[in-house]
């Protein structure tokens, strides 16, 4: 049933970037032959293509990281004055471009790295604050930017083509600078680097259990985006030829907003449609001041309202749609021997062995007055397998929050794997010691397909330093795929899917990540019968490959039949520890789960 | 250097440019917290209540009835853009962005509107009392004082409203939970109309002492609603009276920076001041973290 995939997504990737080639270059030569009257339609062109640059560089960044920007004019103005000012001092395009690149990414690398701090609206005012400084500055430094008088733009010449681009052929050049943008763009927004940051973007925290760092990711996109929109900037001073501080202003600004929700957020052809309604609506009203603002605002409104996602994603849905074969059966079959036993056989080629053992001595954590943990110790000795049983309440979770690095101790002697001491490490570095887990709910990424989940996670095993060599991330991905019966999901999104099979993804996303110490907090809860024994055969494969699992469950028998030694909470404190006969046979256990009344009756009924 | 009393003068000149971002970024507030929506369209909803309103002033109604006259139309303004264009939204992603760039559609429009019904030049808008007074040896408009007593007034029994009255009560319960308040058989439908009826009537009020201060024309609200919005993030978008300390904070932060620092860089000194608030406290000063929320 396995089949050998091209790349991520299949041939989709290739025909997408062909068709970016093939209508940037459709464009470049419609202009170029000349068939087009007049300037004015060249204008209008080069003006779409421009627009689509920068709403391209907002919209993914909102699409992959949730930031929006409304100070993206500060970038485009860096593009764009500083290609006019080392135009006219003679330098070629192919320097230029490196340069504002070079610029922008650093400026927009300084702001991302603080994004994650502040929510959506909040980071969206501190752009505007950016761009109102660009403004005021744009306005004081007329030596660069002219000042409000303007600054014409001389011809820009380039190496590669030997000549001058004049404002004759401004347009095809901004037509090519955007097919290169948008090609970059899929290069990275699809590739590796967007799958991280859209990871981070859905789940901030459980991206790093799987080694992410979220302020690195932001600064990353965010930098990505810059660079991208101060291309646009240098298109938009080659198509204008005449900087107006008026084109990076506020209201300039927000029209890219505009362009960006009504083209599509996140989507590619979203950025050409948007551009084309930003350009295109108020030219057509050119003569009718009032007519084109009522024509834009009664458009957005429109647009929003009857088509949520935007214009590109809807008329694509209703295009694409009727072509979309049907999702096979969500259910899973349930595994007889044999499949078990390759599922085993998988966690086994996958998992590392885990040589060092992990220590937990008096960990104490309190949520202001109330105490979650108190003085608890454990060890999962290397390659063993240590269930962590209590009621609801005692703290189990808040024990793998603390393992992961989510909540801090309030006191802890020592936690560490091996010789090293984890209290200091922040949660994207314990996977690098090997440490993963997995989440009570799954805790997917909702803008990833499984498929990608399982990429990124693979993708991350270069960095856990224990991991077992020799295995391609896409020989992985396709392993677990077809092991864990998750081929006919893999392109689908967690929303589209049931809680158990979300649950074998979470699962299935630490197999990928390849740790060798794995925390799994209610695996067994919410699966069917298929899934709880596709859960026992992984796990079963795990500790025959020597991971080292500490494993929380309500399904206390599942618990009992797996591990090598058990621990019991109660109120946050050990109540018990032993191997499971012992623990089964405690009658403070007893007490702890079912009260005292049950533990005696079941004392008197074994009496018997 | 400059006197003493010039800083007082400009402090108290900021206060009462201040009162009318403080009504702004309470009607900002008051809206947000019971829909979700931030109205970008706010002060021009307010300007177009007064365009409305000016016919009455051609027949020599008294401007006091004409100012309660263009704060109701600004209130059922209000309610039929929530009723029209933001409750369709439903629920979704990203909805309070969505909100924003609606009602940003929304000023474009309002703006043409206005522009072929009354035409783009600005015209003069009476005051409530005008004419200078003396205060403390130097001269203050009249229009300034009275708009920053009516404003403090008003954001009293805005006060009142919320903490003492029952409605007020169980719009403020509406605000923590929309999802709650349903279930404790609350009438989500009213309670947001009646938000965005007080937020654009507060708008309104705003708009009509600025208008008397400059001169009535489409573009009125533009400068404004800016340092509104920065008295909203300053003061946190959650917190009302955050948002009416938050705009009087931006109103005199303005005037001194205008004065002592530089005219040409205003707007990057009080946003610079907000961003090192922000750092220190990123949800506001007066704000509460919520997460996922906006």
């Amino acid at each position: 049933m396995s089949t050998a995939k091209v790349g991520l997504d299949g041939y989709g990737q290739l025909a997408r970037r062909l068709s970016i080639l093939f209508v940037g270059g459709l464009a470049v030569m419609i202009l170029s032959a000349g068939v087009l009257r007049g300037d004015y339609a060249k204008f209008l062109i080069g003006s779409i293509a421009f627009n689509a640059i920068t709403i391209l560089s907002i919209s993914i960044l909102a699409g992959t990281s949730g930031i929006w920007s409304l100070g993206h004019t500060a970038f485009i103005a860096i593009g764009a004055y500083v290609a006019a000012n080392m135009g006219a001092a003679g330098y070629p395009l192919e320097v230029i471009l490196p340069t504002v690149i070079c610029l922008s990414a650093l400026v927009g690398y300084v702001l991302g790295i603080s994004a994650g701090r502040f929510s959506i609206l909040y980071f969206g005012l501190l752009t505007l604050a950016v761009a109102l400084t660009t403004g005021e500055i744009v306005g004081r430094f007329s030596s660069f930017t002219g000042g409000d008088q303007g600054l014409t733009v001389a011809p820009l010449k380039s190496w590669i083509f030997g000549r001058l681009f004049t404002a004759n052929e401004a347009p095809q050049v901004s037509v090519a600078l955007a097919t290169l943008a948008f090609l970059a763009a899929d290069f990275v927004i699809k590739g590796a680097p967007g799958r991280q940051w859209r990871a981070v973007k859905s789940q901030r925290i459980a991206s790093t259990a799987i080694g992410l760092t979220p302020y690195l990711a932001n600064a990353n996109a965010l930098a990505f985006s810059a660079a991208i929109a101060s291309v646009g900037g240098v298109a938009t001073a080659l198509t204008v030829g005449f900087l107006d501080p008026l084109i990076f202003d506020m209201r300039a600004g927000i029209m890219l907003i505009v362009g960006t929700v009504v083209g599509g957020i996140g989507a590619f052809l979203g950025a050409v449609v948007g551009a084309f309604f930003i350009v295109g609506i108020p030219e057509l009203g050119r003569s009718f001041q009032d007519v084109a603002a009522f024509v834009l605002g009664a458009s957005m409104i429109l647009v929003l309202l009857v088509l949520p996602r935007g214009l590109a994603p809807t008329l694509q849905r209703w295009v694409v749609k009727p072509l979309v074969r049907e999702p096979g059966p969500i259910s899973t079959p349930e595994p007889g021997i044999a499949a078990a036993e390759s599922i085993s056989q998988l966690a086994r080629d996958l998992m590392p062995a885990c040589d060092q053992p992990l220590r937990i001595s008096n960990l104490s954590v309190a949520f202001g007055g109330l105490k979650v943990l108190e003085n608890v110790s454990l060890d999962v000795p290397a390659g063993k397998t240590v269930g962590l049983i209590g009621p609801n309440g005692a703290g189990k979770t808040t024990l793998i929050n603390v393992l992961s690095g989510f909540v801090a101790s309030t006191g802890c002697d020592a936690l560490s794997i091996g010789d090293f001491d984890l209290r200091k490490a922040p949660p994207q570095a314990r996977l690098k010691q090997g440490i993963g887990r997995t989440f009570q709910h799954g805790e997917l990424f909702d803008d990833l397909t499984i498929r990608e989940t399982l990429f990124v996670a693979a993708g991350r095993r270069v960095a856990a330093s224990s991991t077992k060599p020799g295995l391609s991330t896409a020989a992985i991905v396709n392993r677990i795929l077809d092991g864990l019966h998750l081929r006919h999901v893999a392109d689908s999104y967690p929303e589209e899917l049931p809680f158990g099979v979300k649950k074998v993804a979470d699962l299935a996303r630490s197999l990928a990540a390849g740790a060798r110490f794995v925390a799994l907090d209610e695996p067994f809860s919410g699966l069917d019968r298929a899934e709880i024994a596709e859960l026992r055969a992984i796990l079963a494969g795990m500790k025959a490959a020597g991971v080292s699992i500490l494993i929380i469950d309500h399904a206390v028998q599942e618990v009992l039949n797996i591990t090598d030694h058990i621990v019991v909470l109660n109120f946050g404190t050990v109540l018990a520890t032993g191997s499971p006969q012992e623990i089964s046979d405690n009658v403070e256990v007893q007490k702890a789960y079912f009260g005292p009344t049950f533990a005696a009756k079941r004392a008197q009924l074994l009496h018997e | 250097m400059t006197h003493f009393s010039d800083v007082i003068a400009l402090v108290v000149s900021g206060l009462a440019s201040g009162s009318a971002y403080a009504l702004l970024a309470l009607g900002i507030v008051i809206i947000f917290r019971s829909t979700d929506a931030v109205n970008f369209a706010i002060g021009q909803t307010g300007v177009l209540a007064l365009y409305c309103a000016t016919w009455a002033l051609s027949l020599h109604v008294p401007v006091a009835v004409v100012l309660l006259g263009s704060i109701v139309i600004g209130a059922l303004l209000g309610i039929a853009t929530e009723v029209a264009i933001i409750r369709p939204l439903g629920q979704r992603r990203n909805f309070s962005f969505i909100a924003l760039v609606v009602t940003i559609g929304l000023t474009f429009l309002i703006e043409a509107l206005i522009g072929a019904t009354w035409g783009h030049p600005s015209r003069p808008f009476p005051a409530l009392v005008s004419g200078t007074v003396q205060i403390g040896g130097f001269a203050i408009a009249w229009n300034k004082v009275v708009s920053t007593v009516v404003a403090l007034a008003c954001m009293g029994v805005v006060a009142f409203f919320f903490g003492r009255t029952a409605l007020g009560t169980v719009m403020r319960a509406s605000a923590e939970d929309h999802f709650a308040a349903r279930i404790v058989g609350l009438n989500a439908r009213r309670i947001s109309m009646l938000a965005w009826a007080l937020g654009c009537g507060l708008g309104t009020l705003a708009m009509f002492f600025l208008a008397a201060e400059q001169s009535l024309s489409s573009t009125l609200a533009d400068h404004s609603l800016f340092r509104a919005f920065a008295g909203v993030f300053l003061g946190g978008l959650t917190s009302m009276a955050g948002a009416v300390l938050g705009g009087f904070v931006i109103g005199i932060l303005d005037n001194l920076a205008g004065a002592y620092v530089s005219p040409n860089f205003r707007d990057t000194i009080v946003f610079g001041v907000i961003i090192v608030v922000l750092f220190l406290r990123p949800a506001g000063i007066l704000g509460a973290v919520r997460k996922q929320r906006v």
